[in-house]
């Protein structure tokens, strides 16, 4: 039986903790009776998926048997989430390819002829033949790439469809194959609370037009924890927008649970909590800590992104939507959840080297904002863990590094952007339209890898609701004349920013580690 | 440099107390990474392969290079496969595995996995890392259920293995082929993989059935056509199959078609006819 998460007290006997530092980690010793937060044990994964998968296909929730929703000359379209998910990447299998191969089957079966297969990528960047490769596996590749088996294009005119505005006013588009097709299957995989249900469809295959409703300052504003639904207007706005998909077209989601395995054995000591470390995990902490000391950034970067991790599926099920995602949110709570009794003053964090933004790219200073402050920091059910007004401080390199692949305008929104306010709701109103129009971005979203030009506004303003709670926001270890653009303070070591961060709470302040990857969800009581 | 490295052992001499009580608060030691079936998945990861690459190029190849002078026939087969496959064959004695994988293209060979007998190689630990080390091994139980071979096996090919197989499950006693186990079968037809059937000459030769110490002889190495399950087709009828094939490579006939046209081989190695 896998233990539950917990909250241990820094004494004289507790060992250093672990910080992720980017692409590093870190020891840290913290002040005694601060509180340190591990999520649980990785939860004991299915068996046999393959069986687990065929059952949830033949006894789906609240819906038929996938086998009598297909038929010989259907048009079949089969949507993927795409590799911003898991994190790190799962070793292969995948479990999307497990689902993709059991559902071809049965499609195969039925004589299905007009198959298409498209990664719901939304206003992400197209993923590689590689990557998706990795996603589907060497058998489906072959069999349906590229003629069959490609991304979506949020910014084709001729390739997206409108289907209606909801009852709040928010326009719905959606890819006009999966619009024209007679069902629609949706393959998911749900490593957090926030992913999944109708959020698959109101991102993965909307357009900027549809996906602007739900991603702007005044909704992630409303939006308490992007990690609990109930508590999320963006969540609430995606299920309009699924709904009315829904009434457009006929939907069979499975969605898939993974447990919080996420490191390969190379890296065991940073699965483990550092009370159960061995020598041999010092031993590899030593070695890594070595490598990336010395090893230059693009070394490392190679080193890290390599490293797959061996998830093991905990839940699939197979059905209609809503029925679906409860039981799949239940399955990833009982991995993640972890319970927290009261908030603290400082809460500290390791950011690490990846992030849903940058898989195979280094994790740009924009992104590390979204990361500590829009992902991280929202990982709770109920309240945050550091108080209204507290100070969070996160550990990251923070350097001016960016991908002009991936991330053109991540570089224009820095240096044009950033110079000039650091404000969500000032940089929604008067830089959005430009880049969104921008036709090079458009350009680059649309034939190279980029991602889309607005996507680092979004990234900025998933950060809106923590940086209207916070007091203040610390990065330890960071580049300081990047960390200042960004509008933060900067403190050279972890000692530092503690010392700096009474400044804003006051002397002896009740400090938390957040003790993730492997991530977790505390419910602060 | 220097400093900081002796500052992070010091660091970590100082930092952990096994040796005191544990603290009530922290909870109890346990087992924080899931059991996993032993599957040696390091063998499959970097550094390891590179570091395999590295035996397998610098010593293993040219080695059996010299001693054997392996002849190759049929190697065109393997460089159009598209997707995992199971690479079956006769078994007469040790060498034959890197006699094998001589024979394979360096593409074939750096992701093909050896299917080695777990009660007899992995019986010593340390002579189970250096096989997986050195050829790329995984333990494959020849006492287990079938189910639990298949699990294993379909993982690796799942994750874009060839799995080299000896169908035998043995090596034969006299050199002849034995009848093949139908698991090569099961594993086939459940994952729609494609099998290649291969044969072996002259390992008994070079290392005589008893005897500890390769000799210089030569040696033959033959690759049929592609395989593949047919719609509703039993294990046992493919294994049958596929054991035909080998024996035809035994009996010195290639498989028909290896001089056939690039189309033949287009379709046989046609991804749909997996889904088919």
């Amino acid at each position: 039986m896998p233990r539950p998460g917990a909250v241990i007290e820094v004494d004289r006997n507790t060992p250093p903790t672990l910080f992720h530092f980017g692409e590093g980690v870190r020891l840290e010793r913290l002040p005694l009776g601060s509180r340190v937060v591990y999520g649980p044990d990785p939860i004991d994964p299915i068996g046999h998926p393959e069986r687990a998968i065929r059952r949830a296909l033949s006894h789906p929730l609240e819906d038929d048997p996938l086998k009598a929703l297909l038929r010989s000359g259907m048009k079949l379209t089969i949507a993927i989430d795409d590799l911003s998910l898991p994190l790190p990447p799962m070793a292969a299998p995948d479990v999307r390819q497990l689902v993709l191969e059991e559902v071809l089957e049965q499609a195969a079966d039925a004589g299905v002829e007009d198959i298409h297969l498209i990664v719901a990528t939304g206003l992400h960047r197209r993923m590689t033949g590689d990557e998706i490769r990795h996603i589907v596996g060497d058998r489906v590749f072959t069999t349906f790439y590229p003629d069959r088996l490609y991304n979506h294009d949020a910014e084709d005119p001729e390739g997206n469809v409108y289907v209606g505005t909801t009852s709040q006013g928010e326009a719905v588009t959606l890819n006009r194959r999966a619009a024209e097709s007679d069902l629609v299957i949706y393959v998911n995989l749900t490593q957090v609370p926030m992913d999944g249900g109708h959020k698959s469809m109101a991102t993965g295959l909307n357009s900027y037009q549809g996906i602007r409703e739900h991603h702007n300052v005044k909704t992630l504003l409303g939006s308490l924890s992007y990690m609990h639904p109930p508590d999320s207007e963006l969540h609430h706005s995606c299920v309009r927008q699924g709904q009315l998909i829904e009434d457009t077209v006929r939907v069979f989601h499975i969605e898939t649970a993974i447990n919080n395995h996420s490191f390969p054995a190379i890296a065991n000591f940073m699965q483990k909590r550092e009370t159960d470390w061995t020598a041999t995990d010092q031993a590899a902490y030593l070695a890594v800590k070595q490598l990336t000391d010395l090893a230059p950034p693009s070394v490392k970067r190679q080193v890290f992104h390599s490293m797959r991790a061996p998830y093991g599926l905990t839940a699939v099920h197979a059905g209609q939507v809503d029925a679906v995602h409860d039981q799949t949110l239940a399955a990833v709570r009982r991995q993640l959840g972890v319970e927290v009794e009261g908030q603290s003053d400082i809460v500290t964090i390791g950011v690490p080297y990846i992030g849903p933004y940058n898989v195979n790219a280094p994790m740009n200073p924009v992104l590390v904002v979204c990361m500590g402050l829009g992902y991280l920091f929202n990982f709770y059910r109920g309240q945050p863990v550091v108080r209204p007004g507290g100070v969070l401080i996160l550990a990251h390199p923070c350097r001016y590094e960016f991908d002009s692949v991936q991330h053109p305008s991540y570089i224009d929104f820095y240096d044009e952007v950033l110079a000039e306010t650091t404000a969500p709701a000032e940089i929604e109103k008067s830089f959005e339209t430009r880049f969104a129009d921008d036709q090079w971005y458009r350009q680059l979203f649309r034939r190279s890898h980029a991602y889309h030009g607005v996507h680092p506004f979004y990234a900025w303003y998933w950060a809106a609701h923590a940086l209207s709670y916070v007091g203040d926001v610390i990065i330890a270890g960071g580049e300081r004349e990047t960390v200042h653009h960004l509008g933060f303070k900067c403190a050279s070591t972890l000692a530092d920013a503690l010392e700096m961060a009474e400044q804003t709470v006051g002397r002896y302040p009740s400090i938390t580690h957040l003790r993730m990857p492997p991530i977790m969800l505390a419910d602060v009581r | 440099m220097k400093l900081a490295l002796l500052d992070d052992l010091s660091q970590l001499r100082l930092g952990w107390h096994w040796n005191s009580m544990r603290p009530a608060s922290w909870a109890p030691p346990g087992p924080a990474i899931p059991e996993r079936e032993s599957d040696l998945g390091w063998a499959r990861v970097e550094p390891v392969r590179t570091l395999r690459w590295l035996v397998q190029h610098g010593l293993s190849l040219p080695v059996t290079r010299l001693m054997a002078n392996p002849k190759v026939e049929g190697r065109e087969w393997l460089n159009h496969l598209d997707r995992p496959a199971l690479l079956v064959s006769n078994h007469v004695n040790h060498p034959d595995t890197p006699l094998l994988l001589y024979a394979l293209p360096d593409k074939v060979r750096e992701k093909t996995v050896v299917a080695a007998a777990a009660d007899y190689w992995y019986k010593h630990r340390w002579l189970g890392r250096a096989v997986s080390l050195w050829l790329n091994t995984f333990p494959f139980s020849r006492t287990g259920g079938p189910q639990a071979v298949l699990s294993s096996s379909q993982q690796l090919l799942k994750s874009g293995w060839n799995l080299l197989v000896y169908a035998e499950g043995t090596r034969s006693p006299d050199g002849r082929l034995q009848p093949f186990k139908p698991g090569v079968g099961y594993l086939a037809v459940e994952n729609r993989t494609p099998v290649v059937p291969m044969h072996v000459r002259g390992s008994d030769r070079i290392m005589p059935r008893g005897w500890a110490v390769p000799l210089p002889a030569p040696a033959q190495i033959k690759i049929g056509k592609p395989l593949w399950p047919g719609r509703g087709e039993s294990p046992r009828a493919f294994t049958g199959r596929v054991e035909a094939a080998v024996r035809e490579l035994a009996a010195g006939s290639r498989t028909e078609g290896v001089k056939g046209s690039w189309i033949e081989r287009w379709r046989a190695t046609a991804p749909t006819r997996g889904l088919l």
